[in-house]
This record gives structure tokens, sequence and C-alpha cells, in this order.
């Protein structure tokens, strides 16, 4: 009972508590102005948790990297490309499953040459992911000539129900995955002695290296956690879509660093928790759910994600206000 | 080799390098040597300065220690102010300066919020960025706007902004031009640009030597909102209509021009001279890329590409010579 | 009192400064004064408050209560550019300098002489820079290096050489010679040695009390947010000195 007690404190007291009344406000704001509650209504819901899931998942690892102080802004980059992997390793007949296996290499390459660029080369992740953000968009639209190409994975029913199904006759599958990752990250962050590396480099590289932290390392590392959850939703949305579309994932870098900021997490690294993530990621995701449930143009979204940045930016500021005064 | 070591002690000698080996390539591969054909040049200084005005207000910006993603909706909000303007039966100069007050309004909020809230001006500008490309949508419904009957081709404005001072040279390679110049003299011989290194070189120094660093950083914020309003009446003109796309990744491609001519993310470092041929060399990227047949949606590749290996190549300079 | 015969020697007087973060207290009532052409050394531990009681005076905070005369006159300090303006000029270990520009426009930094519409006189700052440096006895190449490529102690030099130039009326040495090589550390004590000469006063905070007895004349030791004592060199040595500072940091 103490034990539950302080864990709501510590919420309370959490950077994590703006986002939570954001979240809790916006359900609210939904339910009653959707037209006959519709938003709740377990149709969309189900449509919420298995589209939204898609962009969430990636936004976790948007997150896990920001605590180490670096940013990926090439994450729908990743995605698209490892879509277009996917599809070409699907073009060898293989079995699903080593198909996924080998997307997941892809994008986990892929993370680790963001790492190189930024560790390696001593540039701000800002400018390497900016860089490979163009490049791999660029490529994938270059190779795919931009069309869309059918991927049909229907014929592997044990595959699509792993990353398309229902869990008993509700529940999407996408949405348990998002739960999963965001439990194993929030198990690493907050548990083990990895996570503690990743505040210490996110908060202070100099002083975790003294201590012996390979802080270069941990990097690496949590770039590829990134890329391997892109490579991940790639085969997530394909097994949805049955296709490749050379657009997916355009703008989702801003819209991930959005969620990571309305979550708490601080862009200067060794500040966030997987709670704050987790639940900002899921907002932004519920958000355009939201807005077209309540009919409002596509449009206004960006209204609204807009707000809501400067809205967490401004209770930031506050909540910071309020430590310099207690101190 | 004295001599090498000097020349690359320029932080601007590596874009050059970038800019010339770039020119003398697309000369030699495009076919026929298009690339240096004079009408391509001619179509070319129409086109870039667009990018090319706002990377320069981009530049002062992350000299002075900021970042303005929103430049990408300022624009195209602008542009929708400009054309609404003149709808409502406006001449076009009076729809023009209203276009740059709005950009210097738009930047002013940017500044306002980044310095009262002192937080990264990568989130606020992001906010920012979301929130006006919004309300453009709304607003203008997404419905492109003729503007050609009140700028139609001959008009005073249309020759101001969009028209050719001869033969072979744009209008707007010269509004680029004196704005590069009047930016130069600006961050390099003015004590305004004293102030600007100093506050994104060391706030506090800057601070405690009585510089009003906020202030400055707003101003900067400013230049660059006031950029986007003349872009956007320059690129409304040549295009003879509003499109809410107007702008869209112009955001990052104005920062990889900054980074491409020397700037600094940190901030203090940088000069106009890098930042002005940054700003050549991104479109000129664009455009001997397309001469050589490369499909446009590739283009971006390379100027990813470019970025990273430059900022590499001037890394590996700096410890050389250091 | 006892300032009143000796009023007009002072160049700083601060009377009764009480300074509070929120409910902390970091200053309790503080009187310290500095008289013309002399150095002070203000020492302490960690929290003493005579980094608050210096932010006061230079403009970084403001004080609660407590008021402050400058040269005789009561002033009101809001901001570092009033302070700057009155004539007490700030050097601090690592904040005052702009690394990467050139040590002309950081002499001149927030001051630039200009020639009209604001265009700095690039020649005048280039030639009052390597003056002013010459005069405090540093011989550096050219006034277009950045700063960064030069040492610890010249660096110190460039913020001494900017506070003379501009002729302040009282010098804030903040730990100017923390983390320095000994080499260096001898230089920038020459270089105060030239701010006395000038007969410009100066407060020397410090940890270290080897350095600041060499050039300090008087001693002011605080704890906890007060002045625990208040001496003349000649009334002590440098063990007395080093045996206050320690146990007015034990006293509860």
């Amino acid at each position: 009972m103490t034990n539950q007690e302080s864990i709501w404190k510590r919420l309370i007291v959490s950077r994590s508590l703006s986002i939570f009344v954001v979240f809790i406000v916006l359900i609210v704001l939904f339910t009653v102005f959707s037209p006959q509650g519709r938003f709740l209504d377990p149709e969309n819901l189900k449509v919420l948790l298995a589209y939204g899931s898609e962009f969430s998942i990636i936004a976790l690892g948007a997150g896990f990297l920001m605590v180490t102080g670096e940013f990926d802004l090439s994450v729908g980059s990743i995605l698209v490309f490892c879509s277009f992997a996917f599809l070409k390793f699907f073009g060898l007949h293989l079995n699903l499953f080593v198909v996924l296996a080998l997307t997941i290499g892809v994008g986990a390459l892929l993370g680790l040459l963001n790492a190189m660029i930024t560790v390696k080369g001593q540039i701000p992740s800002f400018v390497a992911t900016l860089g490979t953000m163009m490049l791999w968009r660029g490529l994938t639209l270059w190779f795919s000539g931009g069309e869309q190409q059918a991927c049909d994975v229907s014929s592997s029913p044990a595959f699509v129900s792993f990353l398309n199904g229902n869990l008993g006759n509700f529940f999407p599958i996408q949405a348990m995955w998002f739960i999963v990752f965001g439990i194993i990250l929030g198990v690493i962050l907050h548990l083990t002695r990895l996570g503690n590396w990743i505040y210490s480099t996110g908060d202070n590289a100099d002083a975790a290296r003294a201590m012996g932290i390979r802080t270069d390392i941990v990097k690496m590392l949590s770039f590829m956690v990134v890329g391997i959850l892109c490579a991940f939703v790639a085969g997530i949305q394909i097994s949805r879509v049955s296709c490749f579309t050379a657009r997916t994932g355009e703008g989702w870098e801003l819209k991930a660093v959005a969620a990571c900021v309305v979550g708490g997490t601080s862009l200067r690294g060794g500040i966030g928790n997987m709670s704050g993530i987790f639940l900002g990621a899921f907002t932004i995701s519920m958000i355009e759910n939201g807005l077209v449930v309540l009919r409002i143009p596509y449009f206004w979204t960006y209204v609204v994600f807009g707000l809501v940045i400067i809205f967490s930016v401004l209770s930031s500021m506050y909540i910071e206000r309020q430590k310099w005064a207690q101190k | 080799m004295n001599q090498t070591r000097r020349f690359y002690s320029f932080r601007s000698s590596s874009t050059l390098v970038v800019f010339v080996t770039l020119v003398v390539v697309f000369s030699i591969f495009t076919p026929n040597h298009i690339f240096i054909n004079e009408r391509n040049i001619a179509a070319l200084g129409k086109l870039f300065p667009d990018l090319g005005i706002i990377a320069l207000g981009i530049g002062v910006l992350m000299i002075c220690g900021e970042f303005d993603l929103s430049v990408g909706s300022v624009l195209p909000f602008c542009s929708f102010i400009f054309a609404q303007q003149m709808i409502a039966d406006f001449s076009p100069f009076v729809s023009f300066f209203v276009s740059l007050l709005v950009g210097a309004i738009l930047g002013l909020i940017n500044g306002i919020i980044t310095v009262k809230t002192k937080m990264p001006s990568f989130i606020t500008t992001l906010g920012t960025l979301m929130f006006w490309r919004g309300i453009l949508y709304v607003w203008s419904k997404m419905m492109p706007m003729s503007i050609r009957t009140f700028v139609p081709s001959g008009s005073p404005f249309q020759k101001l902004m969009a028209g050719n001072l001869n033969a072979y040279i744009p209008v707007q390679v010269i509004w680029f031009a004196i704005f590069a110049v009047i930016l130069s003299i600006l961050l390099h011989f003015h004590r305004f640009g004293n102030w600007i290194y100093s506050t994104g070189d060391n706030r506090d120094a800057a601070h405690a030597m009585g510089i009003r660093t906020d202030l400055v950083k707003i101003i900067c914020f400013m230049i660059v909102g006031v950029l986007c309003g003349f872009s956007a009446c320059m690129q409304s003109v040549r295009l003879g209509s509003f499109a809410a796309t107007q702008g869209v990744g112009f955001e990052f491609k104005a920062i990889s021009a900054c980074v491409i001519g020397g700037t600094s993310l940190r901030g203090g470092i940088g000069s106009m001279t890098g930042i002005f041929l940054g700003a050549l060399t991104i479109p000129i990227i664009d455009n001997g890329l397309i001469l050589m047949r490369v499909p446009v949606f590739a283009i971006s590749a390379f100027i990813g590409l470019a970025t990273i290996l430059f900022v590499l190549l001037n890394n590996y300079i700096e410890r050389k010579t250091r | 009192m006892e300032y009143e015969n000796r009023q007009n020697d002072d160049i700083v007087r601060m009377v009764n400064i009480e300074k509070w973060f929120g409910r902390v207290y970091a200053l309790r009532g503080v009187d310290f004064h500095l008289k013309r052409g002399e150095t002070v050394g203000l020492l302490g531990d960690n929290g003493a408050g005579k980094s608050t009681l210096i932010k006061i005076l230079s403009g970084y905070h403001v004080a609660d209560k407590g008021d402050i005369y400058f040269d005789g006159k009561k002033v009101v300090i809001r901001s570092p550019r009033d302070a700057r303006r009155l004539g007490i000029e700030t050097v601090y270990q690592e904040q005052a300098l702009a690394p990467n520009l050139s040590i002309s426009r950081n002499i001149f930094m927030g001051r630039e002489p200009v020639k009209g519409f604001g265009i700095m006189d690039k020649k005048l700052m280039d030639e009052e820079s390597m003056q002013a440096l010459q005069n405090l006895g540093l011989r550096l190449r050219s006034p277009d290096l950045p700063v960064v490529t030069l040492s610890g102690g010249e660096r110190q030099g460039v913020a001494i050489a900017r506070a003379i130039h501009f002729k302040a009326k009282c010098v804030i040495l903040d730990e100017p010679t923390v983390a320095l090589s000994v080499k260096e550390v001898n230089e920038v004590l020459e270089f105060i040695r030239e701010i006395q000469r000038e007969g410009i006063s100066s407060i020397f905070i410090t940890h270290n009390l080897y350095h600041v007895y060499e050039i300090a004349e008087r001693f002011v030791v605080m704890a906890r947010g007060k002045k625990m004592t208040d001496v003349l060199k000649e009334d002590v040595t440098l063990d007395d000195l080093s045996e206050l500072v320690i146990k007015s940091a034990l006293v509860e």
C-alpha cells in the first residue's frame, strides 16, 4: 500500500504529470464531442490501437535514444527503407519470419550507421541523421520509382496473425507489441545497469566516461534500438496493407520528437522516463485518430500538435521553476 | 604545405572546394554540358534565391545559437497573406509590406517563446512549424489561388520581384546578392554582428558584458521571419499563384545549406561567405542532378549524403590543422 | 559608525544585504566595503555566500534587502549592464570570453567603437587591444586570433586587459587562478599587480589562500551567508588565515 502511494506521489511530481493530464483531458474531450461517443466505440478503439501503435512503437525508440542525449531524424526514412528491404527479401521467396529477421538486421545496420557517423565522426546527431533522413528516403524513392508495389503476405497466416492479428476477439496485436516494447525498454531504462549508463551518458557524457562507462557503445546500442523498432514496424505495416508505399513514414521524424517532448523527455538528454514517452507516443496517435472521429479536417491535426508541443514546453518550464523555488 | 594549411584555416575554404568541385563535375558530366549553358544558369538564378534568401537568415540565426524549423510554414503563410491582401484589392506593394510585417511578427513569436521558456528552439519552432502549417491549411482549405491578374507579367511589381535585369540576369539573383551583402556587413562589420557572435559563442560572457542576449536572439528570429516574407512574395510572383505546399521541406534544406557553409550547430561559428556558398550549393546539387537525369525524388539522397560528407570532411580538416 | 570617517575612501559599500532563494537564505545581513585602490580577498567554503554577494554586486542577482553605495552614491544594480555602466567589471573563470571570437572582438564585446551606422572601427579595436595587452606585459601575435587558441593564463590576461582598458573602478576576480598551471598562475598574479598599480580596486575570490595571501591587503571570510571575519593582512599570518577559514566553516 505504502509502495503504491509513493509511486503515485512520484508520478505527481514527475514530468510525466503534464502528459498524463493532457492524455486524460484529450480522452474526455474526444469522448464528449465525438458524435454518439464514437471515440470509445470498440471499432474505433480497435482502429486506434492497430494503426496508432505503428507510429507509437517508433516513438518509443526515439524517446529511448533521446535520453542518451542524441536524436534521430531519420526514423521515417529508416522505416521506408526497411519496408523496401522487406519487399526485396519477400521477392526471394523465403520464410516470412526470416524475411522479417533480415529486415530487422537492415534496420539495426542503419541505426548503427547513424551512430557511427554521430559518434566516430563527432557530428551532432541532428546533422548526421538529417543527412541520413534525406539519403535513405531519396534512395528508396529512386530504387522503387516512388510507386506502390504489392507485397501479399497472406500466404502465411501465422505471420499475419503475428503482426496484424487480434488477441482474443478484440485486442489488436500491434497494441500488444507496443506494450511489450514499452515494458522491455522501460525495464532496460529504469532497472538495469545499461539504463543507468544511458542516463549518465545523456546527463553528463564526460562524467560517465570518467566513470568507465563506454558512452560510445551506449549511444550505438540506443541508435540500433531505434533502427530495429523501425524495421519491426515496417513488417507490421506491410502485413496490414499488403503493399509497399514509398511515402510511408513521411513527417514521422518530427512527430516522434514531438511525442517525446510531450512525454517530458529533454532534448539535452538525461531527463525523461518510459511512462512519459509511452503516454506521449500514444497521445500523438490518439490526437490523429480523435480528430478524424470528430470529423475535423485533417489539417487541424497540425494545429493541435503545435498547441500540444507549446503547452508541454510551457508546462515543463513551470515545473522547472517550481523545482527552483523548492531549492 | 604551408599554403594549403593556411587555405584550410579559413572555415569557408572547404565549402569553396565542394562548390567548385560540384560546378566542375556538373559542367563536365551533364549531357552536352548543359549545366553551364547560359539558359540553365538563368533558370537556376530564378529558382535558387527562394531557398537561398531564407538560408542566409537561418545562417545568422544559427550563429546566434538558435534554429528555426518553422520557416517551412512561415513562408507559405506569408504567401497566403500576400495573395489574400491582393484579392482584397490592396496594391501589390502594400500586400508585400503586409507580408513582411506578418513574417516579422511570426519571427517575433518564435523568438519570444524560445527566449522566455528557455527551451531549445528546435522544439519551440517545431511547435510553431506544425501550428502555422495547420492554421494555413485550415484557413486556405489548401486551395491554390491565382494572383497572376494582380501582378501580370510586365507590371512594375512583377518586374521588381521576378523580372530580368538584362537578357541573362534574373532580378532574384540581385536580391539574393543584396541580402547577402547587407547581412554580411551586419555580421562582420556592424557592432550588432559582434553581439550575435558573442551571444551564440558564450551567452554568459555576452550577458556579463552588458549585451542583451535575449533581444539579440529575438531580432535574429525576426530577420528570418522578414526574409521568409520576402521570399514568399518573390516565389508567389514567379509562380503567379499561392499554393499551400510552398516551402515544404525548406526547414531542413536551409539548415543543410548552412551546415555545408561551415556554420556550427552550437552557435558562434560561421561566416557569411560560407553561408552564401552553402545557399548556392544546395540548389546546384538539385539542378545538376536533374540535368543528369537523376529522378527528382532521389535528389534528397544526394543532399543528405553531401551534408554528412561535408561535415565529416570539415571535422577532419579541423583536427588536422589544430 | 565604524564606516563614517572613511566613507569617502570607499568605492563600494554594501550594507545589510539579504538574499534568499525560495525558502533558503543565501545572505543574512552582510556588510561589505572596498576602499579605493584596495585589493580584498573574499574567502569561504562552498555555499558560504561569497559568489551570491558578488553576483549581487555585478548585477546577476538583485538583493532582497539592503543598500549598495558606489563611489559615495546610493545605486540600484539590476543587470550586468547597470554594473558595467558604473565601472564594475567581472573576470570570471571560464565565462568571461567567447572562445571562437577574436581577441579584439572579445575585448570590445558590448562596447564596440563605431564609425557611424553602427559599423565597427576595426582598426581602432585592433590597435587598442594590442596596446592594452602590451601594458599588461602580454605580447600576442595578432588581435585576430580566436581566444580558444590562447593558454588559460593568456585568456585571463585578455579579460583583465579589458577591465583595465575600460577604466573599471572595481574589478571582481572570480577564481581567476583555478585550473591553471603554476607558471600561468604567476602570470595572472602579475596581471593583478598591474591592476593594483593602476590604482583600481579589486575583489579576489578564491579557495587558494596562497594565491590570495600574496596579493590582497585585507581578507573577508564568509560562512553560511554571514560575514565572519574582516582582517587586514598585517594582522594575520597565512596560518591564522587558514585556521580562520576552517573554523568559520565549522561553527554552527
